[in-house]
């Protein structure tokens, strides 16, 4: 379970996210969205504990129940794909990553790339060995940043089963991007953000409903309309 | 295509120029410049006495220092390319509709500009304060030096690098170039050989005398023509005035052009090198396709270096942490640069050797040994930096893991430590089977022994403070210390610098006077215990090292408190 109450991140005096309050119960996937800018991954990153909040509570668990996936892979250049596994592995304490590991290499398409360095990876492949690092742990809460990124189209159905199967069994899941579709396909429920500040939260219908000047207008079309873009 | 370069030159500068002037609001980079402006006052104006800095004060044998500039390069220089494109050059310039010779045209007129402002500040340096319009033809004398160097790196990392990537294929394409230039290794190595008596002969008589007859031996027959064209680079910045300079232009100037022309052949024998590589490739995968090879992904990757030991699952994560940096160093480093320095320390001691007493071979040996290990205790720590100097660029990547400061810190400290520690210990170690082997009277095998215990028990606490030290630079000045491979540039970056190294200088006096009078203390119980001389070392040695060890605690624990408050965000940005 993911709780965060009164968020709020200044820098200096720019106010990166000003207030914010939403839950996330196990088994449900989170679409955050919202424009360029809008305090998306300052959220992330600071339920993540990588920047601290000024103001507000957040309530996600130990840090290894929890596994944070940045829109840019973040990769140790001399590490090969399975040694950044192992290594995870060990951080996070799997005392049987010996035997998860090549499940997980298999399940992202990765298991022929095991002995590769990262700069002899494609794009993509980085970024499923960045989220490999994630799931292995199998964390409870899931904060995903533009997961898609890089991928190619059978990547990017993967990519998707793999999120809602870890929501199916039991993780809280996050998931931050632009691609609306994605977000209408894989999300049980969206929090609108702009400037900082909440704009909407609830299922499409939800938010569709309480605004019917919205009805019978595209995902694009109310996202638009709630941001003011 | 010129009137491109230029733009991109001249509001590169401009962009930078004015970051850097908003910069300065912050407090740290204004002192960081003011100090920096200090500097360069201070290495170009300060009043100097006898500062002439005229054609005099050049060294005369600037195509011997050229020879011995290019000859490092060869054997010692990476496969990295000068004139590397950057990401943003490769996306604009190879999808523009330019052919290969433009496109390394542009990039050579781009680096143009840092080799003049280089041979500016050059000529400003050592004009004492007295820099006259005359000192234009040193300007332009060092700056055609500068470009020639340039390009034949340039040339030379292309050879490497087609070799280390293509292998067979690069050696027959780039069979001219390797002939001619291990023909004229070997002429010049058969030469000196030849003349050695005449020039040892100068040497017993005196450096200036030895100096003067090398000069003279390279400046006559083959030697003669194969030094010419360095010396041709070199006489126009030698020059006196301006009608002389003027005369010794053309042939510098058809020496530039000789290196332009041979950079732009091998640049594009590179580019067919690795079409011709890229071609058997494919057939290599059409082979596998068919059943006739192992698929590439079940053959060891290239670019991955075997494991140094496997990490087992379970375990401190301080200890993986250091495993990855050990990993990290044994995959970063080359080899070559480990096989020249043993082999240059064989050939050195072999010369002692010659003509010397008995043992002279050796001692030198021991020595250089002793000097390695003391070099890889003072300034090892500076040069591995696979530890926060790199890791801090994955801030947010550190910051995610479940994890205590603590042993981060900790972990990231030991992966150089370690290695350093295992360089140290290899070289002593040495040094001490070397001197089993002679006789050194006053100096008996056992005291020996003791002196190897002692350095060998103060090295790795040495070696943590000193990492220590500047890791927490890192920590807690990132901007001010240079994270990753790169360098960051600018005035106020020299101030950051130098503010840096004395705070660093000033935290080491701090951490080894109390570990100093604890060893001192060591060193006198130990004597009023009735140790002998040199054993007493051993107690001061553990005392100097509990003491460091335990600072070093102190300042783990506050690093990875520092560590655990930060926020890479504002340390960083983005």
């Amino acid at each position: 379970m993911i709780e965060v109450r009164g968020l709020t991140k200044l820098y200096g005096s720019l106010v990166a996210v000003e207030d914010l309050s939403f839950s996330v119960a196990p088994g449900e996937v989170l679409g955050l969205v919202g424009p360029n800018g809008a305090g998306k991954t300052t959220t992330l990153r600071s339920l993540v504990g990588i920047v601290r909040p000024t103001r507000g509570t957040i309530s996600i668990g130990a840090k290894r129940q929890l596994a944070f996936m940045p829109d840019e892979p973040r990769l140790f250049e001399y590490l090969t794909v399975e040694e950044h596994l192992r290594f995870t592995g060990r951080l996070y304490g799997v005392r049987d990553s010996d035997g998860r590991i090549p499940a997980l290499l298999r399940e992202l398409e990765l298991a022929e790339k095991a002995g590769a360095l990262p700069d002899e990876l494609s794009r993509g492949m980085k970024q499923k060995l960045a989220i490999a690092c994630g799931l292995l742990h199998e964390p409870k809460a899931l904060l995903f940043d533009e997961p898609l990124t890089g991928l190619d189209p059978a990547g990017m159905r993967r990519m998707k089963q793999t999120i809602v199967e870890r929501a199916r069994q039991g993780a809280a899941v996050i998931l931050s991007s632009h691609l609306l579709h994605l977000v209408e396909e894989v999300c049980t429920r969206v929090l609108v953000i702009h400037r900082g500040r909440l704009v909407a939260i609830g299922t499409i219908a939800e938010i569709v409903g309480s605004r019917p000047d919205l009805q019978g207008r595209s995902l694009e079309e109310v996202f638009l309309a709630l941001t003011g873009t | 295509m010129i009137s491109a370069a230029l733009y991109l030159s001249r509001r590169s500068l401009a962009n930078a120029t004015r970051r850097r002037l908003a910069r300065l609001r912050q407090p740290k980079y204004l002192i960081g410049f003011a100090l920096g402006v200090l500097y360069y006052y201070w290495l170009i104006a300060r009043p100097r006495s006898g500062a002439a800095g005229g054609a005099a004060g050049l060294p005369g044998a600037g195509g011997e220092v050229l020879a011995i500039l290019l000859l490092m390069n060869w054997v010692f220089g990476s496969s990295r390319s000068p004139f590397a494109f950057t990401p943003a050059e490769t996306h604009y310039l190879f999808t523009a509709p330019l052919t290969r010779r433009q496109v390394l045209d542009f990039k050579l007129l781009r680096s143009q500009l840092p080799l003049f402002l280089s041979s500016l500040l050059s000529v400003l340096i050592f004009s004492g304060g007295h820099f006259t319009p005359s000192r234009i033809v040193r300007v332009l004398g060092l700056w055609l030096v500068f470009s020639a160097l340039q390009m034949h790196y340039g040339v030379a990392a292309l050879v490497r690098q087609s070799l280390e990537e293509h292998g067979v294929t690069a050696v027959r394409r780039r069979l001219g170039v390797i002939t001619v230039l291990t023909g004229v290794a070997v002429a010049v190595a058969l030469i000196l050989r030849r003349q050695l008596p005449e020039v040892q002969a100068a040497f017993a008589a005196g450096p200036a005398a030895g100096l003067d007859a090398l000069g003279a031996i390279l400046h006559r027959g083959v030697l003669g023509v194969i030094v010419w064209p360095l010396s041709a680079l070199v006489r126009p910045l030698l020059a006196p005035d301006l009608a002389t300079f003027a005369a010794r232009l053309p042939a510098a100037f058809l020496v530039v052009g000789l290196h332009y022309v041979w950079l732009v052949r091998s640049s594009l024998a590179f580019e067919e090198v690795a079409v011709e590589s890229a071609e058997r490739m494919a057939r290599r995968i059409a082979a596998w396709r068919s059943g006739r090879r192992p698929p590439p992904s079940e053959r060891r990757s290239k670019g991955a270096r075997r494991s140094l030991g496997r990490l087992a699952p379970v375990g401190s994560p301080a200890r993986a942490i250091a495993w990855k940096n050990v990993q990290a160093e044994w995959r970063g480093s080359g080899v070559r640069l480990p096989v020249i320095i043993v082999l240059g320390v064989a050939a050195v001691a072999w010369v002692a050797s010659l003509g010397a007493a008995a043992g002279t071979g050796i001692q030198v040996l021991a020595t250089l040994l002793l000097v390695f290990a003391g070099m890889a205790v003072v300034f090892g720590p500076y040069i591995l930096r696979n530890d926060l100097r790199a890791d801090l660029l994955l801030w947010d990547l550190l910051k995610s893991y479940p994890l205590r400061g603590a042993d981060l810190v900790a972990g990231e400290v030991l992966g150089p430590v370690a290695v350093l520690t295992g360089v140290a210990w290899g070289c002593l170690l040495a040094a001490f089977a070397a001197s089993l082997a002679i006789d050194l009277p006053g100096f008996p095998v056992l005291d020996r022994l003791a002196a190897l215990l002692a350095t060998a028990i103060a090295a790795p606490a040495f070696l943590v403070v000193i990492t220590l030290i500047q890791n927490a630079a890192a920590l807690v000045f990132p901007a001010w210390v240079t994270l990753g491979p790169g360098r960051a540039a600018g005035v106020e970056m020299i101030g950051q610098r130098m503010l840096t190294m004395i705070g660093s200088l000033l935290l080491m006096l701090l951490a080894f006077l109390p570990a100093a009078v604890v060893a001192a203390v060591a060193v006198a119980i130990a004597g009023v215990a009735g140790v002998d001389g040199v054993w007493r070392a051993v107690p001061g040695a553990i005392g100097l090292t509990v003491t460091l060890g335990f600072e070093g605690m102190l300042a783990v624990a506050w690093l990875g408190r520092v560590f655990e408050r930060s926020d890479p965000a504002a340390e960083l940005g983005g």
